[in-house]
């Protein structure tokens, strides 16, 4: 069977990824195009069947490609274009997808987790007037998202990171009634942008330094990226315009160099943090939720939000040749992953604690990759995927059953409202139970797995600098790291327990909350109206609860597929053969190993005291200690429920910025362009309009009046001589010579004079002149030309032949011949000229040393005894001046 | 150069000429009575009835339609006559093209005449 | 002797079809009530040109270096793959014009027979123009272009609008052709000759007197000013908004696609061919320069003019100036980069086409009669009520912008690197800059369109249907696509074309 598939399919020409990306984007072709009049049915066939067949397809790509660890299997599509390299090559860029461990890995995700939410949505969207447009845009981000994941070289990547942000875009306003909603989206648009633009800076500077795009060359040639690149100065500030004072205020002692893998790897990591929501770019992430539950499980929590850390963990080759960029990426994920964790315990909306959990998570994938554990940040988006992906279904269809009850969008997601549903959404609590020990980390589901994994790599490993320049962080900033996850870990179990307990224990408090109540506006569900008796929540229909049951299963078991501590981990053979390169950089002391089991209590502890301490909170005592420290500190706890107010400190900082700069450009338009410029043409106008009085009003003849005026201006530029020369200095260094160039023109003659010379030199057809410098010299030419219209024109050109002299006669400060006077400059001269005399004795000398040696070679070889380099013989030294080195 | 030397000696000529005569008839003008300008004097010498009605009649534009269908086909008949002047060295090749041309020109008349522009009152 | 029939092919196909169509409009009987013209010669159009156009690729296929009659029409017509290849883009321009003119003209009660024939032979004169080797057809074929093009422009009979324009543009541009038909002269005066390559030939032969040089170098200022006129390069552009506002948005699509196109195919032709010598071309006293400050003063000043425009379609006139302006920087690369900076030029041309057309076709498909789409108010929230119609348009103008991966980025991205290559990094940069200005106003539609909701009680656009103008916006959609994901194919077809001019 296998090796039929590897017959019909080699690996250089692997058709079945067309088949893998083509059905989704045929999916939403149809239903974008036709999706109104095949109706919902057809549409959600369509919706289905696509993904469908593309799961199917990744499944035999993915049991191709673990067949054979390490194996990759590569689609071309066609050449796409090329650009030019940094040594003047051209660099080709294909429309290329592949697939190896670790994009296999991901498409199973994408597809599988894909399909169930795809079922699940069919339930969910089963209302809703977009239906056919939610399964088009769904289905667009499915296309969007393979093509990210398979993407073989960065270009085509970069075209699915921005697809996933459009589709993502078009999700998050979906309900574009909404105002709110349509400002999420546009704070998810612009956010992107930031990280986009470190994208695109990342791959300008791969393509100069290692002169390919594609993962596979890049990973080669990857020792490039340990050029030293200086920030700054760009350039030598005194050539410049600028004043010298300013350059030399500018110029620092020595210049700012970093290694090109640091810069390219916090390029990268801004586009990470952009789209995988880390600190400080995770603002948008929360906002995001205004989109359809569906969405935010898929989009926001399942697939597109690891797109950062699978793109570091493809890029893992650059990032371990600069530990520093690692340990960016490290700390970052590591207060991420605490800071979001604090603001997810005072959210009273449930999709808002769900998104703060994501932004959390995806900062522990940051830490696993950070720390060199690429497998363990991969298998963690893994876990990531089922639970949450989990979680968020089962938030949609609490909400679900909610707004049946309530009819507010907003007080249906609100836990203060919820309370005791396990008794009426018995599935739902159960999934959703499971998924909070696996998020938890409690043992042996599967968050336990990846998160322990992680922490215990943070703690223990460290990167081997590539060479002995590079920075590396110093040894306890691990262990730092190691505790600060295992607080984000408490906190993960306490405030996902503290959700659990709120929404499904307790007393149902949905009662009272009949303010918006409308009993005839939802028709069909056959409960009795009333302002007290309002339809009871009611668990959700099969195509909802299918997908969460799969789901809750794969959140059980899914730690399996990766369980290092207990060496069952048949997952890792496919993923670590990607990361081989990247790994060899790692190092994991073997000391270290006897650290897991107690490292591993440590963590369970930490899911255990998270979980008894929201059950005695929010069980035994009924939150009344959450009440009690919210009265206590007032002030924090509202700061903490406001989210730390970053999204207000961006408003009044980079915003009012923004608008402040917006604001005096407004004011400049007004003012200037307005004010002066535009008064200034209309009383030109109005002046010409004066003077064309005798003519009709109407603006032709302004139009006229410009043609004129730019045949008068062209004529008066080709009419008149230009004296203008092609300086080439190409010989300068070596020989002294100067050639000149003279632009030639319609019946032009020229004439080449020195200052020397007097004005009567004649005009000639001799477009080039050339001069020969002195070391020191400096010379004045000027071109003179004549054009058809007998006018002259003359250009003065000053020569001068440069060398590093002492600024006085014996002096040790060096100095530029040419910047010196007239006078300095015959010193130099002077100078010059006695050393090069003495250059010229040196090398004598030289000369005759090797003489002596030469013939005892020869004498040697008569015999018949070869010496290849005699023993002892000096180097030969190469004199800076012209002539042959010696050579024995 | 030079060969243009005469056309522009010709222009100075026309100028001179044109500015001498005008000059000449605004002075002759002056010369009788030297009174000052009066109603009769600015009147038209002889020029038929005086004027009756509004002075910018505006004609009706079939006339333009018909001058400008009229300009165009005279236009393209002129060409026919240096073809004349050389039909005989132009030989068959010289009948097809001027028969194509000529082809054309009927083709532009049956559409002129299908669209009723020859007639004057639809 | 018939063989130049051969060569001749699409010059035919479009005339004769122009032709047919032109008495098959007189003779139909119509009824009152009943559909108008446009049904049948939109179809008719099209299918015209489009033969046209095929006919052009079969040559191409062929190679015209195989037609032996070639060289009978030569110079007046030069049948090379430069020409072919310009008949294809000219032929692609005009039938898309037809398609939109198709659903326009019915929706805005202009539905008459008029507009395909004029239309048509429009577009065979740009064709003339884009294969002119000698003075005498160039002027030929910028006449019988223009003279369909100033009716096209006025054929809104009930608007003032219209008129002004048409008016304008008549009198501008027998302005303009005067100057390249005094330029003309003087070159023939200069010279003794009134083929482009017989006029390089004699300037750069070096035999000529000072006198004859004076000549040549005002002629080539009047040609210059001529060609710039047609290009509408900034300051000969001040025609350019009212034509294009006042014509029917059909014809304004096809003035700035294919007018344009056969502008700067003529532009290329004298340039390279009549005033390719080192003299005409050097940096000091040459074109080179005078076409660098005018590709600097298009660019910056359209863009400038463009960001301050409240009317959509007014808006997309002088980006189409500034879009010139961009070309004319890969003029200017001509000089070190001749190969190369003609394929680039080739190559946006054929990308400006479709995304262009396709943006004007889209903003047609969001108004419909009352309800025109003409300001950046009247398409707010467009994007939400009618997707797909604001979905064409933000593709059209990503591409306008240079967004990747679509036509307009690669056409952008080669037109820079031929600049970069020949040495003119300051005007690579100037470009660049400018697109960022640009991409404020392109993308400022998209903000209304998606992100913002009309005001209440103000009037908004509501789409019209009409099959031929999807059919246009689906053309251009799959060419805008189609030149993003596989520009390479097309760029060595674009260069093929450009080697074959030299």
């Amino acid at each position: 069977m296998l090796s039929t598939i590897k017959q019909q399919f080699p690996a250089t020409n692997f058709a079945l990824l067309a088949l893998i990306l083509l059905m989704p984007a045929l999916g939403a072709l149809i239903n974008g195009l036709f999706g109104k009049r095949m109706g919902k049915d057809a549409v959600r066939l369509t919706a289905l069947a696509s993904i469908g067949g593309s799961f199917l397809a990744s499944l035999v790509t993915f049991i191709v490609v673990a067949s054979e660890p390490g194996s990759r299997v590569t689609w071309t599509a066609w050449r796409w274009f090329s650009v030019t390299g940094r040594m003047r090559q051209d660099v080709g860029i294909d429309l290329a997808f592949s697939a190896d461990g670790l994009s296999a890995t991901m498409l199973l995700i994408v597809t599988g987790v894909g399909f169930l939410i795809h079922l699940y949505s069919t339930g969910y969207m089963a209302k809703d007037k977009g239906f056919h447009r939610f399964f088009a845009y769904l289905n667009l981000f499915i296309f969007a998202m393979l093509t990210l994941v398979l993407g073989d070289n960065m270009a085509v990547m970069f075209i699915g990171w921005e697809g996933v942000g459009l589709a993502s875009y078009l999700l998050i306003g979906f309900w574009y009634e909404d105002e709110k909603k349509a400002a999420a989206g546009k704070k998810a648009f612009i956010v992107n942008r930031i990280g986009d633009f470190g994208l695109i800076m990342a791959m300008v500077l791969l393509v100069w330094y290692s002169g390919s795009l594609r993962f596979e060359d890049m990973q080669q040639r990857s020792s490039g990226l340990l050029t030293q690149v200086t920030l700054w100065p760009v350039t030598d500030l005194h050539q410049t315009i600028m004043p010298h004072w300013l350059a030399s205020a500018l110029t620092p002692a020595s210049p700012w160099r970093v290694s090109a893998a640091t810069l390219i790897g916090i390029f990268l990591f801004l586009g990470c943090a952009g789209k995988s929501a880390q600190i400080p770019l995770y603002v948008w992430l929360p906002d995001a939720m205004a989109g359809p539950t569906p969405v935010s499980a898929l989009i926001h929590a399942a697939t597109m939000v690891t797109a950062g850390v699978y793109l570091v963990a493809r890029t893992s080759f650059v990032f371990v040749l600069s530990p520093a960029a690692l340990t960016i990426v490290q700390t970052t994920g590591a207060l991420t992953a605490l800071f979001a964790a604090s603001i997810a315990f005072a959210q009273t909306d449930l999709k808002k604690v769900l998104a703060y959990s994501t932004v959390s998570q995806l900062g522990f994938m940051f830490i696993g990759v950070g720390s060199g554990a690429f497998g363990a940040g991969m298998f963690h988006v893994i876990t990531h995927a089922f639970f949450k992906g989990c979680l968020f279904l089962c938030a949609g269809s609490v909400i679900h059953a909610m707004h049946h009850r309530i009819h507010d969008d907003v007080a249906s997601q609100d836990m203060r409202n919820m309370g005791g549903l396990r008794r009426y959404l018995p599935l739902t609590h159960a999934t959703f139970l499971l998924s909070c020990i696996a998020i938890a980390g409690i043992p042996p589901l599967a968050g336990f797995w990846s998160k322990d994994e992680i922490l215990f790599r943070a703690f223990a490993s460290h990167i081997a600098p590539a060479t002995a320049a590079v920075w590396v962080p110093p040894v306890w900033w691990g262990k730092m790291i190691f505790f600060v996850g295992l607080t984000a870990a408490v906190c993960t179990a306490f405030y996902m327990f503290r959700a659990y307990f709120l929404t499904f224990w307790g007393e149902f408090r949905g009662w009272r909350v009949v303010a918006n109540f409308r009993p005839k506006k939802h028709g069909g569900h056959g409960h009795g109206a009333g302002a007290l008796a309002g339809p009871p929540p009611h668990e959700s229909p099969g195509v909802m609860t299918v997908p969460l049951v799969i789901l809750a299963a794969l959140a059980v078991v899914g730690g399996f597929l990766y369980a290092e501590p207990i060496h069952v981990a048949p997952l890792a053979h496919v993923l670590e053969p990607v990361f081989q390169k990247a790994s060899q950089s790692v190092i994991v002391p073997e000391a270290a190993h006897g650290l897991v089991w107690p490292l591993m209590g440590a963590g369970v502890l930490a899911g255990v005291v998270g979980v008894a301490a929201a059950y005695y909170v929010y069980q035994v005592r009924g939150g009344a200690p959450a009440r009690a420290f919210a009265t206590s500190t007032g002030w924090f706890y509202r700061l903490v429920r406001d989210k730390w107010r970053i999204d207000e400190l961006y408003q009044h900082t980079i915003v009012a910025a923004t608008n402040a700069v917006a604001e005096t450009a407004a004011a400049f338009d007004r003012w200037v362009i307005d004010g002066i410029i535009a008064r200034l043409t209309a009383g030109t106008v109005a002046l010409g309009g004066a003077l064309l009085r005798a003519a009709h009003t109407g603006r032709v003849q302004v139009y006229a009046a410009s043609m004129v005026a730019g045949v008068v201006g062209v004529g008066w530029f080709l009419v008149r001589p230009h004296a203008d020369a092609l300086v080439d200095t190409s010989g300068l260094r070596a020989s002294g010579r100067v050639s000149l160039t003279a632009a030639s023109g319609h019946g032009y003659s020229y004439r080449w004079r020195t200052a020397d010379d007097d004005e009567s030199v004649a005009y000639g057809h001799d477009k080039s002149y050339a001069v020969d410098l002195e070391l020191c010299e400096k010379r004045t030419v000027y071109l003179g030309v004549k054009n058809a219209f007998n006018q002259a024109a003359e250009r003065k050109y000053d020569l001068c032949r440069d060398a590093n002299v002492p600024r006085a006669p014996g002096s040790q400060e060096a100095a530029a011949c040419c910047s010196l006077d007239d006078a300095g400059r015959e010193t130099a001269r002077e100078w010059v000229r006695s050393k090069l005399k003495e250059l010229d004795e040196t090398q004598k000398r030289l000369e005759e040393t090797k003489r002596a040696p030469e013939g005892l070679l020869k004498s040697l070889e008569q015999r018949g005894i070869k010496v290849e380099q005699l023993p002892g013989a000096p180097p030969a030294p190469q004199p800076p001046s012209q002539g042959p080195g010696g050579r024995p | 150069m030079e060969r243009y030397l005469p056309i522009l000696l010709l222009f100075f000529v026309a100028a001179v000429v044109a500015g001498v005569i005008y000059a000449v008839a605004i002075f002759v003008g002056r010369i009788p009575k030297g009174g000052p300008v009066n109603l009769d004097k600015e009147r038209p010498f002889e020029c038929g009835n005086p004027s009756d009605g509004a002075s910018t009649l505006r004609p009706t534009v079939k006339f333009y339609l018909t001058a400008l269908v009229f300009v165009v086909f005279d236009i393209e008949a002129v060409m026919i006559y240096p073809w004349a002047v050389k039909f005989s060295a132009l030989g068959w090749n010289g009948v097809a093209t001027m028969g194509s041309f000529i082809a054309l020109l009927v083709v532009a008349l049956v559409y002129v005449w299908r669209k009723g522009a020859l007639e004057w009152e639809k | 002797m018939s063989s130049f029939l051969v060569a001749l092919a699409p010059l035919l196909v479009v005339g004769l079809g122009g032709l047919l169509l032109m008495l098959g409009e007189a003779f139909a009987h119509r009824e009152r009530g009943g559909s108008g013209p446009s049904a049948d010669l939109a179809i008719g159009s099209f299918v015209t040109l489009a033969a046209g156009a095929v006919v052009a690729f079969s040559l191409w296929l062929v190679g015209p270096e195989n037609l032996g009659g070639a060289a009978g029409v030569a110079p007046f017509l030069i049948i090379d793959r430069f020409t072919l290849f310009f008949d294809i883009v000219l032929c692609v321009g005009g039938a898309l014009a037809a398609l939109l003119a198709g659903g326009y003209l019915p929706e805005h009660k202009l539905d008459r027979g008029e507009f395909y024939p004029l239309l048509i032979f429009s577009t065979l004169g740009a064709m003339v123009l884009a294969s002119a080797g000698d003075l005498l057809s160039l002027f030929i074929g910028l006449e019988t272009m223009s003279l369909g093009v100033y009716a096209l422009v006025g054929f809104r009979r009930g608007s003032a609008r219209s008129a002004e324009g048409a008016v304008k543009y008549f009198l501008l541009g027998s302005f303009a052709a005067a100057l390249l038909l005094y330029g003309g002269a003087m070159l023939y005066g200069a010279t003794g000759h009134t083929d482009l390559a017989g006029i390089g030939a004699a300037l750069r032969g070096g035999t000529l007197t000072g006198a004859d040089y004076g000549l040549a170098i005002v002629a080539m200022v009047l040609v210059l000013a001529g060609l710039a006129f047609k290009v509408s390069a900034v300051p000969f552009h001040m025609w350019t908004p009212d034509a294009y506002e006042g014509a029917p948005t059909p014809a304004t699509s096809f003035m700035a696609v294919a007018v344009k196109s056969a502008a700067f195919a003529t532009l290329l032709r004298v340039l390279v061919s009549a005033f390719g010598d080192p003299a005409s071309m050097s940096w000091g006293t040459g074109w080179p320069p005078v076409v660098a400050l005018l590709a600097v003063m298009t660019m910056t000043v359209a863009n400038l003019v463009a960001g301050r425009q409240e009317s959509v379609k007014r808006m997309l006139a002088y980006s189409s100036i500034a879009h010139a302006g961009y070309l004319l920087v890969a003029v200017v690369a001509l000089m070190t980069q001749p190969g190369i900076a003609q394929g680039s030029i080739l190559f946006y041309l054929l990308a400006y086409t479709v995304s262009t057309a396709g943006a004007f076709g889209a903003l047609i498909l969001c108004g419909s009669r009352g309800k025109e789409a003409v300001s950046y108010e009247d398409l707010a929230g467009i994007g939400h009520r009618h997707p797909v119609a604001a979905a064409a348009f933000a593709l059209f103008l990503l591409s306008l912008t240079g967004v990747p991966p679509t036509a307009g980025f690669f056409a952008k991205l080669y037109v820079v690197r031929a600049a970069i290559g020949g040495g003119f990094l300051p005007l690579a940069i100037l470009l660049l800059l400018n697109s960022v200005v640009a991409a404020y106003y392109y993308l400022r539609v998209l903000v209304y369109m998606y992100m913002r909701e009309p005001a209440p009680g103000a009037p908004v656009a509501a789409p019209m249907r009409s099959g031929y103008v999807t059919a246009a916006l689906l053309i251009c959609a799959a060419g805008v696509m189609l030149l993003g994901l596989w520009p390479t194919r097309s760029l060595e077809l674009a260069i093929d074309a450009a080697l074959a001019a030299r």
